[in-house]
């Protein structure tokens, strides 16, 4: 053997260090905020400002107006990239590292991430709860835990379809079973219905949530799983004969630039997607006046009416200095008419969440949607037809992207069905590497 | 060594110094003599140890780490444990990490030989007598090096997008239908993005090489009556082996730490899946699970791999020259 060199003798030693330094270095978010005391209102007088991060745009002009109106609590609004494209992962280094904003832009679906690592403020300890009877109860729910309330809803989609007449026809189809019929017909005329995306699994689960899925429950006892009862596999049979039929673009999603290619050329007949659907529509090249909306086609045997894709809250983060003013801010915002209407106008929010208004600019009826009313005739019934049983949980998004890996095999001759079952069995052993006590419902 | 000209040359010049200050000549000089190298390392060093070694150690603690939470949230409690290798098996286990590893193995073969060879040649004929205007075409060909990856990405991603890109037209003309962004055609299309970027880098690292080749080589070639080819094959490919090695254990390592072309063209290429690449892989895990400790596991699996392919390298193409 040859005697140890210099380099041999350095790299010993780092690693001899490294091992020294194992037991100093904890990973990020394993203390919990909401077990320490409550933090008291800023004394009357003393001047705070509080940031809100949030991929919203011109958000600051909606923070002026109250700005103006309270000069003691001033809100700083920064933009950050939109969710997984990057703002959570910088949310997430900021609460690492023990820093962050007051205030966070962070999706329903997310919340639950956000709280396994212990980065929100359980707001039920500031008074959330006198605010519950402001906001769409489908949406409170989805912001509440195990007696708390994680976020204050900023926006939401119910979902309808959106559709030219001049491709499809006056009448839109009344169920998915029509649907189908419809889309064939298309086929003939080399046009798509729709497009269904293999690589993101958050139309299907929209779907199942509508045909009345409801595929995890928090007990007290744990998680309890069920992503293969009778309406989630009732949806993926039918899309798996939709592909296989050939009656759905797989090749490209929704408001991708192919679809707004497709859109434009009549390509693409109809879409059905959430109510922010519509600003992005507004997009396509040459299509005002060509587009109109109508209620999403229903599984016919029960479920419900509508279903809801994205949205978003306004939420506490666990380092703020100032939760209660934080969440007076965020109902402010959110309940108001005038806080409404400007994040309507400046940042082209997705649907209120508030109970009772829906926004100035959308009870006027729209010249792009061939001057139809729809947030009124469409998106108000919609929000009232939705499953209220639905709850997110803590590895949304690996499930999301567990659940389309699983679709992609779709390409080379798998079944979505096929998709769904192992998905199933894949998140629960997620879950148990966490720790997290799950157990698949007994029924 | 020598026939490098790149940053060799401050090497040599500094040894005399050093040697000069190996002798007692005067006690207390020599004490200062002693420290001011260190005392002009230092910011260096700092930043060295504090950006470099600092994060390899805590990725490597990162690793050895579990943090198991009970209850629905880890409401109930949150414990780190010393996990041996867990997190290693872990990452080890997941089918989609071990496959973006093979990916990217499949990538570099096919990659990286097609970009060297395409390097050596532009290089070989920019240094050819014959050439006109080497420096302009030196620096169109340099030119795609200086478009940061995502912003080429963009840019050729409205090349592969149907409907937007101008290519399909030409394609239809002749009766073809191609398919830029399919599952099984999206990788070659990353690749030639890869070698769109980093052949003219690579072209200028070998043409560096060439113009160290001493003329007389070349007047003693053509005295002998050799051919442009004969002075290719005799003289110039074997005094440019040394750059032609770097350039490929670099394109090595780069291609296992691909990253933001296909983080980038994921949005327009559905068959991308969010660990793509062992980077993206690692990436994803950390920040959109938040798993710090079984994503700093796949980071030094990835650095395990991208050292041992390097060394089978160096090792093979050293063996052929000894």
């Amino acid at each position: 053997m040859t005697p140890l060199t210099r380099r041999q003798l350095l790299s010993a030693g780092f690693s001899a260090a490294a091992v020294g330094l194992l037991a100093g270095c904890a990973t990020p978010g394993t203390t919990s905020v909401n077990s320490a005391p409550a933090i008291a209102a800023a004394a009357s007088g003393e001047k705070i400002t509080l940031t809100y991060w949030s991929w919203l745009k011109d958000l600051q002009n909606v923070a002026d107006i109250w700005n103006a109106k309270n000069p003691n609590v001033q809100v700083e609004a920064v933009w950050i990239p939109g969710g997984n494209e990057g703002g959570y992962q910088k949310l997430y280094s900021a609460l690492a590292s023990g820093g962050g904003p007051d205030l966070a832009q962070v999706e329903m679906r997310t919340i639950p991430e956000f709280m396994l690592v212990n980065g929100l403020v359980d707001l039920s300890r500031y008074g959330a709860d006198e605010h519950a009877h402001l906001y769409d109860e489908t949406l409170w729910k989805q912001v509440s835990y195990v007696d708390g309330v994680y976020g204050i809803p900023q926006d939401s989609g119910p979902m309808a379809m959106f559709y030219q007449p001049d491709v499809l026809g006056t009448e839109s189809p009344a169920t998915w079973d029509d649907w189908a019929v419809v889309a064939a017909e298309m086929r003939a005329k080399d046009v798509y219905l729709d497009t269904f995306s293999l690589a993101d699994a958050s139309s299907f689960a929209a779907y199942a949530t509508q045909a009345g899925a409801s595929w995890f429950r928090a007990e007290k006892d744990g998680w309890v799983i069920n992503m293969t009862d009778d309406a989630t596999l009732q949806v993926a049979r039918f899309f798996d004969k939709a592909i296989d039929d050939d009656l759905v673009q797989t090749g490209y999603g929704n408001y991708s630039p192919a679809w707004f290619a497709a859109a434009s050329s009549g390509q693409i007949a109809s879409c059905v997607t959430a109510s922010w659907g519509d600003a992005l529509i507004e997009g396509v090249a040459g299509g005002e006046g060509k587009w109109m909306a109508a209620p999403m086609p229903t599984w016919g045997n029960g479920g419900y009416g509508s279903s809801y894709q994205g949205g978003s809250t306004a939420a506490v983060l666990a380092n703020s200095k100032h939760p209660k003013e934080a969440l007076d801010f965020a109902v402010w915002m959110t309940t108001s008419k005038e806080g409404i209407d400007a994040m309507i106008e400046n940042s082209g929010i997705g649907w209120s969440p508030a109970r009772d208004f829906i926004g100035t600019q959308r009870q006027q009826p729209s010249e792009f949607f061939s001057g139809q009313n729809y947030n009124e005739e469409v998106f108000v019934p919609a929000t009232q037809q939705q499953n209220s049983e639905w709850s997110w949980w803590p590895v949304t998004q690996q499930s999301f992207n567990i659940l389309s890996d699983g679709f992609r095999k779709k390409a080379s001759g798998g079944t979505l069905v096929d998709a769904v079952a192992a998905a199933e069995k894949q998140i629960i052993s997620v879950f148990t590497n966490k720790g997290l006590s799950i157990r698949k419902e007994t029924a | 060594m020598t026939t490098t000209p790149v940053a060799t040359g401050t090497a040599e010049r500094q040894q005399p110094t050093e040697l000069r200050t190996g002798k007692p000549a005067r006690a207390r000089r020599t004490r200062g003599a002693a420290r001011a190298p260190w005392m002009l390392l230092a910011p260096f060093l700092a930043l060295f140890v504090l950006t470099f070694i600092l994060p390899i150690i805590v990725a490597i603690g990162s690793s050895f780490t579990s943090v198991r939470r009970s209850g629905l949230f880890g409401e109930e409690g949150v414990t780190s444990e010393f996990a041996w290798f867990d997190n290693y098996a872990l990452a080890l286990a997941d089918g989609n990490f071990i496959a973006s590893i093979g990916r990217m193995l499949l990538f570099g073969v096919v990659q990286v030989p097609i970009m060297i060879v395409l390097a050596t040649v532009l290089a070989l004929m920019l240094e050819s007598a014959s050439a006109r205007w080497p420096g302009f075409f030196r620096a169109a060909y340099f030119l795609p090096y200086g478009v940061p990856g995502v912003i080429a990405t963009i840019l050729w991603s409205f090349l592969y997008v149907p409907g937007l890109s101008p290519l399909f037209d030409v394609a239809a003309l002749v009766g073809l239908e191609p398919d830029f962004l399919g599952a099984g055609s999206v990788l070659w299309s990353i690749a030639n993005i890869v070698v769109w970027s980093y052949t003219g880098y690579n072209m200028l690292i070998i043409v560096a090489q060439l113009k160290s080749i001493p003329v007389e080589l070349y007047e003693a070639a053509r005295v002998d009556g050799a051919s442009t080819w004969r002075v290719v094959r005799s003289i110039q490919l074997p005094l440019i082996r040394p750059a032609l090695v770097l350039t490929t254990v670099f394109s090595i390592i780069g291609t296992l730490q691909l990253f933001a072309e296909a983080q980038v063209l994921m949005k327009v290429a559905p068959a991308i899946d969010s660990q793509y690449t062992p980077n993206l892989s690692a990436y994803t895990t950390a920040f959109a699970y938040n798993d710090y400790n079984v994503a700093a596991a796949q980071a030094v699996l990835i650095a395990v791999v991208a050292f041992a392919l390097s060394f089978i390298f160096l090792k093979l193409t050293n063996r052929k020259s000894a």
